[in-house]
Formats: C-alpha cells, sequence, structure tokens
C-alpha cells in the first residue's frame, strides 16, 4: 500500500470500531462507496450512500451499494428523525456549501455522525502557508486553488468551537498525527493532521 | 461475476454482438382472466420474444416491459434485411449491458396491446368481431399480472430483474410489488409512482383527438381503418412531450423543407418539424390501433402506488427486491423530481435502492439514449451479485 491509499483508509478503521455490526448507516459525499463497502463486508450495516456524480454513483451501484445521487442536505431531509443508527461525514466536511445546516440535519435523522476532517492548523500547513503565502498543497490536498473545489479550511480548534457553540455533544474523537496513523494527545490543533469526531445531540 | 477484489468498475471491450434473427412466440392462457375492474375474459394471448438462455436454475431471465407505443420486438431482427432492430437493440445483446450470454430476456407485448397481445382490435369471439371498446378496462396491474402467467408458463422460477422506462418503469414496480419473493432486481427508468395531472392531461388531449374523429366511431371501426386523423394527431402532440425543447431546436431548429419558399403564406408545410411530426403521425397509424391507444392512456392514467395501496410507504412495504431508478435531467413528463420519489420512498421504507441522475437534454425518451454511461450503470447493477436484503423497517 503506498502511503497515500494507506492515508486514506485510516479512517475507515476507525470508523469501523465505532460502527454498531448490523446498523444503519447513511455516508454524505459516499465517492466510489469505498468505506460504505468496507462497513457492509466487515460490519454487515444497512448502507446509503449519497453523493452528486454520476459515474461515482455508478461505481457505488456495482458494488452492491445504495447510492442516492443527489443533494445530500435534501436527501436527508425526506427521511424521519433517528431514521439512521450512524450518519458518516467523512472528509467532506470542508466543502459543504452549509456546514453548520449539514451537521445539524444530520444529527436530527442519525442517532449518531462521525465526521472526519484533514486539520488544516496542523504545523505543516501553517508553515506552509507562512512561508510560501500560498494555497497548502501536500500529498492530500495535491491541487492548485484554480482546480480545487471551494473549501473550508477548517481546523480542530474551529470544529471544537463550533461544536460547543450548537451545543453538540462530542462523543468520541481521535486526533492522528501527520502520518495519520500516531495518536496525537499534545496540542493537537498543532500536531494533528487529521481528526475524527462522534457526534451526538 | 466480477472478481469480488476488483473494487473500480470493470471497463469491458465496447465490441458486442447482435442478438441477430428472433421470432415472435405467442402465449395463450386458456383460463379465465379477472382484470382488476372485476371484467372477466375467457383467456388471453400475449405475444413475445425471448433472447438467450433460461440457466438450469431458471432464475436468469430479465423481464423488459414496454412502454406506451412499444412492443414485444425489443432486440434482434425479424429478417434478415430489416431496416431497424428492436426498439432497446442498443441496451439487449451478446456482450452489451443487457448480456443475453447470461441473462434470458422476455419482452411481451402487454395486454390491451395491438401487436400480437389481446386487445381492443382482438376478436371477441362471441361475436366474431373486434371487441373495441367492449374489451375490458386494462390496469398496469392487469399488463403485469398477464406478463406473470407467461413467465411461469415459460418455467421462470425467479427473476433475476425486471426493466423498464416509463409506462415499463411501472410494470417494473408493480412487479416487485405484487411478486415481491420472485422479483430480485428493479430498474426503472424515467417513470413515475404516480401519473402526474400534466402527464393525465396530454393522455386527455390525445384521447380526444381520437374520440372527436368521426371515424372512431364508439371505437367500433374495420381492421386498418377508424380514426386515422384522430390518431396521427395523438401521437404528434404525445411525441413533443418524449423531446425537449433543446433537442428538437437541435435537430430541426428553424429549417424549413425544401419545397417550402421562402416566406409562403399557406399552411402547408413549411418547418422541418412539421414534416417530421407529420411522418411521426403517419407512420404511427400503420402500426398502432386506435382503441389500444385509448386503453393503454388510461392505464397510465390509473396509475398511482399511494392510492392503491393506501400509501407510497404501504405500497413498498413487501418489496424484496434491490431497486434502481434512473432520472434524466430533461425529462418534462416525468421529471427527475418524480423518479427520485420513488428511491427515496423505498429508502424510507428500509429496502435497498439507488437513484441515479443522468445528465441529457433529449426529453423523456432519454432512456433509451447510446450512452456509455447509461450501459455501465446498468450492467453494474445487473451483473453485481445478490446478496438478500436485510430489512430494517420497523
Amino acid at each position: 500500500m503506498t502511503p497515500l491509499v494507506e492515508k486514506r483508509t485510516v479512517d475507515m478503521q476507525i470508523i469501523g470500531e465505532w460502527v454498531t455490526p448490523g446498523s444503519r448507516v447513511l455516508d454524505l459525499g459516499c465517492g466510489r462507496g469505498a468505506l460504505l463497502d468496507y462497513l457492509v463486508q466487515t460490519k454487515e450495516v444497512a448502507a446509503l450512500g449519497v453523493d452528486l456524480d454520476f459515474a461515482r454513483v455508478t461505481a457505488g451501484v456495482a458494488r452492491g451499494l445504495s447510492i442516492y445521487q443527489g443533494d445530500m442536505t435534501a436527501c436527508m431531509r425526506q427521511f424521519p428523525d433517528r431514521h439512521f443508527d450512524r450518519v458518516i461525514c467523512s472528509r467532506t466536511v470542508q466543502e459543504l456549501d452549509d456546514p453548520a445546516g449539514v451537521i445539524l440535519e444530520a444529527l436530527r435523522v442519525g442517532r449518531a455522525l462521525t465526521v472526519g476532517f484533514v486539520n488544516h492548523g496542523f504545523w505543516k500547513n501553517r508553515v506552509d502557508g507562512l512561508l510560501r503565502g500560498r494555497k497548502v498543497r501536500n500529498a492530500v490536498y495535491t491541487t492548485e486553488w484554480f482546480e480545487s473545489r471551494p473549501a473550508n479550511p477548517v481546523t480542530i480548534a474551529d470544529f471544537e468551537h463550533f461544536c460547543a457553540a450548537k451545543g453538540i455533544t462530542l462523543t468520541r474523537r481521535v486526533h492522528l498525527r501527520g502520518d495519520w496513523r500516531t495518536p496525537c494527545r499534545v496540542w493537537p490543533n498543532l500536531f494533528a493532521g487529521y481528526a475524527l469526531y462522534d457526534l451526538a445531540r | 461475476m466480477t472478481d469480488p477484489e476488483e473494487h473500480e468498475p470493470v471497463s469491458r471491450p465496447l465490441a458486442s454482438g447482435e442478438v441477430g434473427l428472433v421470432a415472435p412466440q405467442d402465449f395463450t392462457c386458456p383460463g379465465p382472466f379477472t382484470f382488476k375492474s372485476g371484467q372477466v375474459l375467457p383467456g388471453f394471448t400475449l405475444r413475445y420474444e425471448t433472447y438467450g438462455q433460461l440457466n438450469a436454475a431458471r432464475d436468469n431471465a430479465i423481464l423488459v416491459c414496454h412502454a406506451l407505443s412499444g412492443d414485444h420486438h425489443c432486440a434482434g431482427v425479424h429478417a434478415a434485411d430489416d431496416r431497424k432492430p428492436g426498439w432497446w437493440n442498443n441496451l439487449i445483446g451478446p456482450g452489451k449491458a443487457v448480456d443475453t450470454r447470461r441473462f434470458f430476456v422476455v419482452c411481451a407485448n402487454v395486454l390491451g396491446g395491438c401487436v400480437g397481445s389481446s386487445g381492443p382490435s382482438s376478436v371477441n369471439p362471441e361475436t366474431g368481431r373486434p371487441y373495441g371498446i367492449s374489451f375490458p378496462f386494462v390496469t398496469i396491474l392487469d399488463m403485469v399480472r398477464a406478463q406473470k402467467l407467461l413467465l411461469d408458463h415459460l418455467g421462470v422460477t425467479a427473476l433475476h430483474a425486471t426493466l423498464g422506462g416509463s409506462m415499463g418503469g411501472m410494470q417494473a414496480l408493480l412487479f416487485a410489488i405484487e411478486f415481491p419473493a420472485y422479483t430480485r432486481r428493479v430498474l426503472a427508468m424515467a417513470t413515475t409512482a404516480r401519473e402526474s395531472a400534466q402527464a393525465i392531461a396530454f393522455n386527455e388531449v390525445g384521447r380526444q383527438a381520437i374520440m372527436q374523429d368521426p371515424d372512431w366511431n364508439h371505437g367500433d371501426y374495420p381492421k386498418g381503418g377508424g380514426p386515422r386523423v384522430g390518431l396521427a394527431i395523438a401521437r404528434m402532440m404525445a411525441h413533443i412531450t418524449y423531446v425537449s425543447d433543446a433537442s428538437m431546436d437541435r435537430k430541426f431548429g428553424r429549417r424549413k423543407k425544401t419545397t417550402a419558399d421562402g416566406e409562403s403564406y399557406t399552411f402547408d408545410v413549411q418547418f422541418e418539424v412539421e414534416g417530421y411530426l407529420r411522418h411521426q403521425g403517419q407512420t404511427f397509424i400503420n402500426r398502432f390501433d386506435a382503441n389500444s391507444y385509448l386503453y393503454i392512456t388510461r392505464a397510465l392514467d390509473q396509475f398511482d402506488l399511494a392510492h392503491a395501496y393506501g400509501s407510497l410507504a404501504a405500497a413498498f412495504a413487501p418489496v424484496q427486491a434491490e431497486s434502481l431508478v434512473v432520472g434524466f435531467t430533461s425529462d418534462w413528463l416525468f421529471p427527475p423530481e418524480q423518479n427520485r420519489q420513488i428511491a427515496l420512498a423505498l429508502l424510507r421504507a428500509g429496502k435497498r435502492a439507488s437513484y441515479a441522475e443522468l445528465a441529457t437534454d433529449l426529453g423523456h425518451d432519454s432512456f433509451l439514449l447510446e450512452s456509455e454511461e447509461l450501459y455501465t450503470l446498468i450492467r453494474g447493477f445487473l451483473e453485481r451479485s445478490h446478496t438478500p436484503a436485510v430489512d430494517f423497517s420497523i
């Protein structure tokens, strides 16, 4: 496995540990369905993925998954309260038009919400911005600003501030170092490259 | 089956074979058939075609359901020099998205139709004359039940899938509702769970064009006769609802027929689009029966799953199949929203269902599109391995 592929699968294992076998899971921004496929195979979850892109939906369907092509908030509005045991928003939150709206809606339709994101407060990202004065580019964010989707460079401090302000309970949190593997216990906003949270209302 | 280790969709060589020469067959159900209306027919005939081979387990069958003006001839040719193959030949064949090397494909002309199946143009054995409008009223459910009898006759023990667009999509959904243990996959495209007011309105204009034609004569007309003008107008109007503003403009624009002088002040055909529609109307009257048009459009109007079963949730409650619903952005007859609602209702009911939306500008008929994207989606859905549905509905 290349380091990048390994990075992409790291949160799979952690989320997999948080998921109850046989539960009902909604993945917002499911891409080609790799995470859901893993959860179906290892945890036998009843999975639904949402994505905007026809080709990615096609890939998910071919994997045997249930995939809904369309807007994630509009999709969630169609479900009753607590319809899903868990909603997952893995590496999607930084690209949302209305992150607060999505997170609050996800906490309505889901008993738990898992959010995973790259910490833009990680020291390398700070140094990158400070010294180069350019948009962060690394193994994860490979593109120039003009070929990138609009993104909110969210940090761990930003995210926890948001949750406190909205009265959202952080039931679990995992901060990983720059290698996205080693737990980070000291000053995570500076030293963690990746953050995972489990939220509840 | 694809290698389970393989996570990216497999792109296969595009080269694919043709179904080739096919011959329609007739299935005659000898027993009485009671329609949803309560009316009874002593028996009925369905004309159908099959492609591919039924496997030993007799469970690799795919039922293709046709739309309003379609028929059983969905792939292959009837003679080596046929100008046109079956209406879904681009999708069905050896190596194609619906692969006849793997699947046993069945397609039947619907009950109430006019291409060999029992319908208003069939002869009533009691009178020796065509039934006309004394033929029992047909619903989509009647069409589905009749096709199930055909599948039983063919010895099909389970449907690998049922698929169709438009009215075919309605039939596919009903198969999963009425025969849940029998139907493993449903692929419904450009369809609806409830015929909308606009769609009923278009059907009514078509019916009025037919019934206001004096040659309709309350449905009593000789074979080959009847309301040719009315039926042609109905078809011209309906055809517009199958395409889109953008696709018509691209195809015809404001181009004029070469026979029309620049600014001629007559009502003869001037624009190419007029000539095209008239041609559509004329070819239609040579192959379709006006009374069948009345019956089938009425069946469409009656289609409302929520009303028939109490609610959409109740309608979908028994479904065991995995479903894929496909909407097309430019479809204004059965718009994406109506397709999306089918998938969402299935999901709310705890079923395995997907919704995909293809961006095209070809309107309702987009489901017949030659599109590698659509083929890949359909192939991926049909060829994925079936895992029994885990139902988490309360």
